[in-house]
């Protein structure tokens, strides 16, 4: 698993369906930002399902196109965040925890 | 116009240009975009979409499509045409045409969802009961996948029989660009079918003929067909085969690796040519004995434990040596590893 990105937000979001998911891993190895991986839990059918890491999504949709299972992964592309100016904070500083 | 597009797609978009107007079908991975496809499209030409409760019920409700004269189609994997073999029979007993598409995977049982070539036997010896054959053609491509479909139509409805597009979850699933042409839809009369009108009242589609005599006329009939297709409909592809040494022998996505496999070959000297039989059944044996016999040797690769192999050794019959390379459970061999093969027969000339 990466290391979750802190300079980036993600521009993607991607909604497994467990139950359609049969664990082929097509869309692990076809991540370009590779935010995907097998859950190391077992789906109902027994298969370890694909997993959204959570952050990196760049909403390419290449896992979509390469899924084979029609319904199994839906990707959602984010509107870009309202550039708004960030405080810049030293690490451990006053205000470090609310960032 | 060219789009991109999935190979399981183009398979439908091929049956609405050839007018098809309906598919009763069960998904199943790596064909489930077949059906997406045709619930997609199908209700847009007018035509009829309906996920049946099982193969079994999906290859009955073509049969009785096929029996009104419809082009009809459905589309499975491997445990899906297990199940569908008792409806093949019966759509070839009572000779009707549909098309029936198999995305291959990997098997026995279950197996997995990778793609393979295990389904030859069933899909090109038969799997279902009694003497009946299926016409079978192979795509290689996503253009084909559409294409061949076409022909799959016509042929079915030319020889009144089952026509089998045979391919595998490679094809199936890669996206490639597909130009697709606009035709007119031609199709033969069918004054046999059984459309609930006076003039078709007296039609009768039925597969029993309970009188031997009765029985072994209509397979002779049946035979009669076969034989024709045999004679007339046999399709492949040679690449460098005018002065190849070694025939390479394959269909389907390995036939892709195989054409790399054979520039490769070449560049190290090693005269190599690629035959790839489009047509399943009936196999180009005339073709593939001819361009055996202008080399020393044939190597059969197959996403298989050795399937097409047998109908090679038939066609060579002796002949020539033949070398065999399978990959299975969903493994693709690469152009590397058959050359390493290759270089075990032929000392390369560096």
């Amino acid at each position: 698993m990466s290391s979750p990105s802190v300079s980036k937000p993600a521009r993607g979001n991607i909604a497994i369906d467990v139950e359609e998911c049969k664990g082929c891993g097509l869309c692990v190895d076809s991540c370009p930002p590779k935010c995907l991986e097998l859950a190391p839990e077992l789906s109902s059918y027994g298969v370890h399902p694909a997993h959204y890491t959570g952050h990196d999504c760049t909403g390419c949709g290449i896992c979509f196109y390469c899924c084979p299972e029609p319904g199994a992964i839906t990707v959602y592309r984010l509107a870009p965040l309202p550039k708004v100016a960030v405080p810049q904070v030293a690490a451990g500083g006053e205000h470090a925890a609310t960032l | 116009m060219r789009q991109l597009c999935k190979g399981n797609v183009a398979v439908i978009k091929g049956a609405v240009l050839a007018g098809c107007r309906a598919y009763y079908g069960y998904p199943i991975t790596p064909a489930s975009e077949v059906a997406e496809a045709a619930a997609l499209y199908l209700p847009e030409v007018g035509g009829t979409f309906i996920q049946a409760e099982s193969e079994t019920a999906s290859i009955n409700m073509v049969y009785g499509a096929a029996s009104a004269g419809v082009r009809v189609m459905t589309a499975s994997s491997g445990p899906g045409l297990s199940l569908m073999q008792e409806g093949i029979s019966y759509l070839a007993g009572a000779e009707l045409p549909c098309v029936i598409v198999d995305v291959m995977r990997g098997g026995p049982g279950l197996g997995n969802i990778a793609p393979e070539q295990s389904d030859y036997f069933a899909m090109v010896k038969g799997g279902g009961h009694g003497n009946y054959r299926n016409l079978v053609v192979a795509p290689a491509s996503v253009q084909e996948m559409a294409d061949l479909t076409v022909l799959a139509f016509e042929l079915a409805d030319k020889y009144r029989n089952p026509a089998i597009v045979l391919t595998d979850g490679f094809v199936g699933q890669m996206m490639e660009p597909l130009a697709l042409e606009y035709r007119e839809i031609t199709g033969p009369a069918k004054p046999w079918a059984v459309q609930g009108t006076a003039e078709t009242r007296q039609n009768l589609i039925c597969s029993i003929y309970l009188e031997p005599d009765a029985l072994e006329e209509h397979q002779r009939k049946l035979e009669a067909k076969y034989i024709r297709a045999q004679q007339t409909e046999t399709r492949c592809e040679e690449y460098r085969t005018e002065d190849a040494e070694l025939i390479l022998v394959g269909y389907g996505i390995v036939s892709r690796v195989l054409r790399s496999t054979v520039d490769q070959a070449r560049r190290q000297g090693i005269k190599a040519g690629l035959f790839r039989p489009i047509t399943l059944w009936p196999f180009p044996e005339k073709q593939l004995q001819a361009a055996a016999l202008r080399a020393q040797k044939v190597m059969v690769v197959e996403l298989s434990n050795g399937q097409m192999l047998e109908d090679v050794r038939l066609t060579v019959n002796g002949k020539r040596p033949i070398e065999f390379y399978g990959r299975v459970g969903g493994n693709v061999p690469t152009v590397e590893e058959l050359m390493a093969k290759i270089e075990e027969q032929v000392p390369a000339v560096v």
